[in-house]
């Protein structure tokens, strides 16, 4: 392999290369072998008529070495497999039209000819006709099935499911694809460790007593009366909180059961360490709780208005933290601005745990820009104080929003300036007179202005802003919005981060202190492996970080943290859910072989989602009887039985067993799985078995389907089969160029990311026309990705996606999204043949043949435009024939860079597409594809959705069906949800 | 045509699910039946990089980099010609670099070297990813007795960005490292009784398990037709291969240990004691312990970055005048000429684990010859992490055409680990961020 290879042609041929990778998969052998029902005289005519012809004219140029165009026919016969049938056409449409064999070669008479075709016409009609064999399928769980599913059976949220190797692609873009799926040794390993590890997690001994750790931070100006008195060593580029400036305790939880505070240690010996920003050697004793526990913020510096974090007595502050950039030395890469985080050196090794972060929405001020002009001071409504440096009370006549404007004494630098106004505090650069506009109450108002010597303030002006005065009304919205409170764990490190966000961050609209908790496991989080006599001050230091969460940079009130505390494990009973979830307190009690048979028999009916056969439950007893003859206790060996039915492939393994090969109808068990993990990507719930088991699941699956829907679990559905059909991954491995796209930085991305699944899941909820995949007059969207698209005005959602209108040409639809036009680039340059490609694998459901192995790759010239390399790719033999069908499609799209935004300057963006129909524009496609071609966008969303929901390659004669099926539905505009359920009831879905 | 090659044998891979892997295990097992020589992997880490002096100081001999003469042969260097013995066994590769690299703190370039792991980005969960030696060992460890040995000069992980290790687990987490030449031998060599009963009874009780879900796979399998056994065929040919590799492993605790001779041990070296006493005894243990087939893979970090940790205080004791740290940093004559005196003292301990290597013979030829042994840092020099050093010895029976001086303009050091993965008979399609095999020079034959 060469190493620098030009980078769109390598792309380019490493997604032809996977097509044909994940071909020869099923070529190998894993393929279900077709029925095999054509005629015999199928064959002999072969033998007598296509064979010889095709020999004759056509495998010299068209066989395994010499492939021109890229077609081998050396290999065909007459079992005519569904994927030789579209290759059949070709060959019946060039004799038809008589464009092969080339004209300088010899030709066939046309009575050859005509026998030709006409075997052709018949074996087509054979093949086509040929039902699709039923009987029955065997499915592995997807990783993702297989955590959701271990998730719900054991209430574990634990993820245990990193190790497992990832999913195979399919031809289709699909994860479940059962040809495609492989089983291996190491997977088999794998499931059994991590069946083993997660029942570990969620069994105690009940008899024993669990020990808590808890801590609470308390933050605010000189709120810790004993200070630690050392300084502390933190490494390169921390910054410390003053040490009287926050206070730790550890208070004991209140809990309803017996157990044992844990006390972290405070004495430690070091001999590896920091002095400022050099590392040292030599050993130095610590005993302080300061030592172990410790409040450290970095990413102080440069905040682009205001301190990033200031105390106050009540606090501290924090403004949102704005995500650090992601390459070394361009921009600090010490976490984000501001970085605060509580550094500690222990926590609980297993379990939950509760972050409780008492917050406020800070009665904050807006700082103003240096441009904004003064209040005239001879204005009736303003107020003047002289001499603001010493405290002084002011009468304010009326409540209001004032602007204040603080006029410095002589000219200096910029500088820092402290406006105490009541109890609230104001600090700020003072670059010219007008600072802040803040709502202010009637009466009395305590007034003080700290500013230093080398910049005496004169006095300061209030002055009430009328209410349609433009900074009252920006002040009023301003005042409206909610700062997001958002609590991380991650390890501490020099540069980057682990900080990991514990669940999603929430909206502290109060003014007042209330708690926000965050909820989380333990291990999902980067643990510090280090050893216990481990000789580095800085060894193993965790960090809980807590932000005030940033979306695009618009003002927004400062958020207050008053206190953090820590529980962990975080036990709502003892012993714990997981446990009560497996063995009952009688069970335990009983300790018998009855309470054994009664736990396992209970586990293994949910775990292979029917109930289990006397078979399966002497196998699994046996497991038990023989843990307890090896002299293992009770618990361990029902244990052994739950690790083994979490192996057992009715547990990992879609089953859907069928005794013809006739078509059978699913029974009620293998729908409830088949639906459950179609709409959920995961396990049935109790009500679908309980259906399951009175035979009343079919009649009700309509109103089952309407339920699924509307639970917060379809978007699991949504997201997996999102990022599948649309190929969202490729954004996640995309890397921009940060020059060219300064605004699609990492956290960008991660939002941007969600978008098509948002809109997706928006369109499938409300059961909205086809059309809006295409065409829509909103987007959905979170401020994040508002932004991106310029906006940001439009919407006040923070991180949570809501459909907003546009009203910009070019937005709506998915063809539009970033994720997917930037996610289809290299980050430097837009691909129309990859854009192309993906519209008609994805869009229109008409994907391009293979391509050929070597394919040369594109011209180097990087003189011309990538439009002109291109052409000439496309021009060479062996090339134009797929690109035909790709390159039109894509074209169009030349109007969006690469970050897929769109672009301001003019661009030919006109194409002629594989029907010959003319577009002038990425406008003229779109509307091409929403009006004329919506029976194929719908029918491509069908395809997918068929293909997603039953596991495997749709066969020829069921892609023909489900066409004819679809257009039938035309007059509906075919709404996405309605198209759901026409999955739902189709005899592929409901048959075995 | 780049990629194909590899995304064929992937297909291949899969479509044949895990019957490649099947192999008889238990004929791989003692030196008696073994069909193949062991082939190992040891990878040596020297941080803060080589000495690759300012032209205008006019020692450009001691540069590390090897120059050419006139044939255009490559010419060791003052600072490497304690290796010239081995040339016809060893390689100097230019070039190398990981694309994460320039975009991590330069501290952490140590984590990064044998993982590629985009560290300033990492996956959510995690720090980093699966080191290469951890590669090798979930490959080989069936075959041996511990999966791999992993050293450094000071014991333990150190500190995330200064960390004392260059083994990461599959999952990511640094991998503790031993540093003491004692205990090192009594864990390899000395295995306690207690510790051989647990794992014993760890072993039979996961063959118990694997013997219940074949049992259960296969009350499952007679419900289904016949097209559906195929797939449950595969799986109970997985559970079948899982019990052979369980039964090989229960099977090692019993077989004694190869007889060897210890007498040039001196054990009670310890980092503190002299540097160059220390390694030679690092190295003679690492050397026994490829030869007893211990183990297949070893990593060894011989210093640590950014002045952590003893091995900083090294070049002082030499005589040097500055700390490793400091002396990476020089930019006078004297530092840099200094700098690579350090070099120099380390090929000579290279090099003396390079003669031991040929003086163990398997059978096919000397250990050297089945053994990959890669010497580098994550920088250039301290704090570049292009053209990071490379060294390659041995691997002469895996196909290496060794005795050169790969000069490549850029290469993605992950391609390198890719090709040497597959040279070592592990045949995975994708190490860390790489984009292909290479096939030039040393691999020309891979």
């Amino acid at each position: 392999m060469t190493n620098t290879p030009n980078r769109t042609a390598l792309a380019c041929h490493i997604l032809l290369g996977f097509v044909l990778a994940v071909g020869l998969v099923g070529w190998l052998g894993l393929s279900r072998p077709l029925a095999s029902a054509e005629p015999a005289s199928l064959d002999q005519s072969f033998a007598s008529t296509a064979g010889p012809f095709l020999q004759q004219h056509c495998v010299r140029c068209h066989n395994a070495d010499e492939l021109t165009s890229g077609i081998r026919v050396d290999h065909l016969d007459a079992a005519l497999e569904d994927r030789q049938l579209k290759l059949w056409q070709a060959i019946r449409q060039v004799l038809r039209k008589s464009s092969m064999p080339p004209e300088d070669e010899p030709q066939p008479t046309d009575a050859e000819r005509q026998a030709m075709l006409g075997w052709i016409d018949t074996a087509l009609d054979v093949a086509q006709s040929r039902p699709t064999p039923k009987n029955g399928s065997v499915r592995r769980l997807t990783v993702e099935q297989y955590r959701n599913t271990l998730r719900e059976l054991l209430l574990l949220d634990d993820e245990l499911t990193d190790t497992l190797p990832p999913d195979a692609v399919s031809r289709d873009g699909f994860l479940n694809n059962q040809e495609t799926q492989v089983l291996s040794p190491l997977l088999v390993e794998t499931y059994l460790d991590i069946a083993g590890k997660a029942l570990d997690r969620c069994l105690v001994d009940p008899t024993a007593r669990p020990v808590i750790q808890n801590f609470r931070m308390d933050l605010g100006r000189s709120i810790n009366p004993q200070p630690c008195p050392d300084a502390l060593i933190l490494g390169a580029n921390s910054l410390l909180l003053n040490n009287a400036d926050f206070q730790v305790t550890q208070p004991i939880p209140a809990k309803s059961f017996a157990f044992e505070s844990f006390a972290m240690q405070t004495k430690f010996r070091f001999i590896e360490g920091y002095q400022g920003n050099d590392t040292v050697r030599g050993w130095r004793d610590y005993d302080s709780i300061y030592h172990a526990v410790f409040a450290c913020l970095r990413g102080a510096e440069g905040y682009p208005q205001g301190r990033a974090y200031s105390t106050v007595p009540d606090g501290l502050l924090l403004r949102p933290a704005i995500p650090s950039a992601e390459l070394f030395g361009v921009d600090s890469t010490y976490g984000p601005r501001a970085n605060f985080k509580i550094s500690l050196r222990e926590l609980p090794d297993h379990g939950r745990f509760r972050i409780t972060v008492m917050a406020a929405k800070y009665d904050d001020g807006l700082l103003l820009d240096a441009q904004t002009p003064t209040q005239p001071e001879e204005s009736a409504e303003a107020i003047t104080v002289t001499a603001p440096q010493s405290a002084t009370t002011v009468t304010m006549p009326q409540a209001g929003i004032y602007q204040i404007d603080l006029y410095a004494a002589k000219e200096a630098k910029p500088q820092e300036v402290t406006l105490q106004l009541g109890t609230r505090e104001f600090i700020g650069t003072l670059q010219s007179p007008a600072f802040l506009v803040v709502r202010l109450p009637a009466g009395e108002l305590p007034f003080r202005l700290t500013s230093p010597e080398s910049m005496p303030v004169e006095r300061c002006v209030a002055t009430r802003l009328p209410d349609d005065h433009p900074l009252a009304q920006r002040f009023r919205v301003f005042e409206q919005r909610s700062p997001r409170v958002g609590v991380h764990l991650g390890l501490r490190r020099d540069c980057g981060s682990t900080l990991n966000p514990v669940s999603t961050p929430q909206a502290v609209t109060s003014t007042e202190l209330r708690p926000y908790i965050f909820e989380g496991a333990i291990r999902n989080f980067p643990s510090p492996d280090v050893e216990a006599d481990n000789v580095n001050y800085l060894a193993g230091i965790r960090e809980i970080g807590v932000r005030s969460e940033y979306t695009d940079g618009r003002d927004m009130p400062q958020l207050l943290i008053r206190s953090v505390e820590f529980e962990g494990p975080y036990y709502d009973d003892w012993p714990p859910a997981t446990h009560r979830n497996l063995i009952t307190e009688a069970e335990s009690q009983a300790s018998t072989p009855e309470a054994a048979q009664q736990v396992i028999r209970r586990f293994a009916t949910r775990a292979f989602r029917r109930p289990i056969t006397d078979q399966e439950a002497t196998s699994l007893m046996a497991v038990f009887e023989e843990a307890q003859a090896q002299g293992e206790s009770w618990q361990n060996s029902v244990k052994d039985a739950l690790q083994v039915t979490l192996t057992s492939p009715q547990f990992l393994f879609l089953t859907e067993a069928s005794s013809t090969p006739d078509a059978e109808p699913l029974n009620d068990y293998e729908l409830a799985a088949k639906l459950a993990y179609f709409l959920w990507n995961g396990p049935p719930d109790d009500e679908l078995l309980e259906l399951a088991a009175t035979g009343a699941l079919r009649a009700q699956l309509d109103d089952q389907l309407t339920r699924m829907v509307a639970s917060p679990k379809f978007h699991r559905f949504v997201e997996d089969f999102a990022t599948q059909w649309l190929s969202l991954d490729k954004l996640a491995v995309l890397e921009p160029d940060r020059k060219q796209f300064p605004r699609l930085t990492r956290d960008a991305r991660l939002h941007l990311k969600q978008e098509p699944v948002m809109f997706l899941e928006h369109l499938l909820r409300e059961n909205l026309p086809s059309r809006h995949l295409i065409q829509s007059d909103f987007i959905v969207a979170n401020e994040v990705v508002a932004s991106y698209y310029n906006l940001a005005d439009q919407t006040e959602s923070g991180w949570e996606f809501i459909p907003i209108p546009h009203q910009q040409p070019e937005l709506g639809g998915v063809l539009s999204q970033a994720a997917i036009l930037a996610g289809l680039s290299d980050g430097r340059e837009a691909n129309p043949v990859k854009r192309g490609a993906w519209v008609a694998r994805k869009i229109v459901a008409e994907p391009p043949d293979d391509p050929p192995p070597n394919v040369p790759t594109l011209p180097e010239d990087r003189s011309l435009s990538l439009r002109a390399r291109l052409e000439l790719h496309r021009n060479q033999t062996g090339c134009a024939q797929c690109h035909a069908k790709i390159d039109p499609w894509g074209l169009p799209f030349e109007a969006f860079d690469a970050g897929g935004r769109w672009k301001q300057e003019a661009v030919d963006a006109s194409s002629v597409l594989p029907d010959n129909t003319p577009v002038a524009d990425y406008h003229a496609l779109r509307r091409y594809l929403a009006e004329d071609r919506i029976d194929q966008v719908a029918f491509s969303v069908l395809k997918h959705l068929t293909t997603y929901a039953i596991g495997r390659t749709l066969t020829y004669r069921e892609l023909a069906d489900l066409k004819r099926e679809s257009e039938q539905r035309r007059e509906t505009e075919y709404p996405l949800q309605d198209l759901l359920r026409f999955v739902v009831q189709s005899p592929m879905f409901l048959e075995k | 045509m780049p990629g194909f090659s590899n995304l064929d044998r992937r297909a291949f891979l899969q479509g044949v699910g895990g019957v490649t892997l099947a192999l008889p295990l238990l004929d791989a097992m003692g030196a008696e039946a073994t069909a193949q020589a062991p082939r190992r992997f040891c990878a040596l880490y020297t941080a803060n990089g080589m000495s690759l002096p300012r032209s205008e100081h006019g020692i450009d001999d001691w540069n590390w980099f090897p120059s050419r003469d006139d044939a255009d042969e490559f010419v060791f260097s003052k600072s490497t010609e304690p290796l010239a013995p081995f040339r016809q066994q060893l390689s100097f590769l230019s070039g190398m670099y990981h694309p994460n690299g320039p975009k991590a703190d330069p501290h952490v370039c140590s984590d990064m070297w044998l993982t590629g792991a985009p560290l300033h980005n990492p996956k959510p969960g995690t720090y980093n990813s699966v080191s290469l030696d951890q590669m090798v060992a979930l490959h080989t460890k069936q075959h041996c007795r511990q999966p791999s040995l992993v050293l450094s000069i000071d014991a333990g992980t150190g500190f995330l960005s200064r960390t004392g290790t260059i083994s990461y687990s599959l999952e990511g987490k640094p991998i503790p490292a031993e540093n003491n030449p004692r205990r090192i031998f009594d864990r390899l060599f000395r295995g306690d009784r207690g510790s051989l009963q647990a794992e014993r009874d760890a072993l039979k009780r996961r063959i118990k398990l694997v013997d219940a879900v074949v049992e259960s796979a296969k009350s499952l399998q007679q419900q289904l037709g016949q097209s559906d056994r195929e797939r449950m065929d595969q799986y109970l040919t997985s559970l079948n291969e899982v019990e052979s590799r369980l039964l090989a492993s229960e099977r090692w605790i019993d077989i004694p240990l190869k007889p060897q001779d210890y007498s040039h041990l001196n054990l009670d070296a310890t980092n503190e004691s002299e540097p160059a006493e220390y390694y030679r005894n690092m190295f003679d243990l690492i050397s026994l312990a490829f030869d007893a087939d211990i183990t297949r893979s070893v990593a060894f970090m011989l210093n640590r970055e950014d002045g952590m940790g003893i091995s900083d205080t090294f070049p002082l004791k030499l005589g040097l005048s500055r700390t490793h740290h400091s002396l990476s940093h020089t930019g006078d004559k004297d530092g840099q000429l200094e700098f690579a005196k350090y070099d120099l003292f380390l090929s000579q301990q290279v090099a003396h684990f390079l003669k031991r290597l040929n003086e163990y013979q398997d059978r096919d030829g000397c250990v050297l010859d089945n053994t990959l042994v890669l010497f580098g840092s994550g920088a250039s020099t301290t704090h570049n992490p292009r053209n990071l050093p490379t060294l390659l010895a041995g691997g002469k029976n895996l196909g290496l055409k060794q005795g050169q001086f790969w000069q490549s303009e850029e290469t993605r050091l992950s391609n390198v680990y890719l090709t040497m993965l597959h040279a070592l008979g592990v045949e995975v399609d994708q190490f860390a961020d790489s984009t292909g095999t290479v096939s030039q020079s040393v691999f020309e034959k891979v």
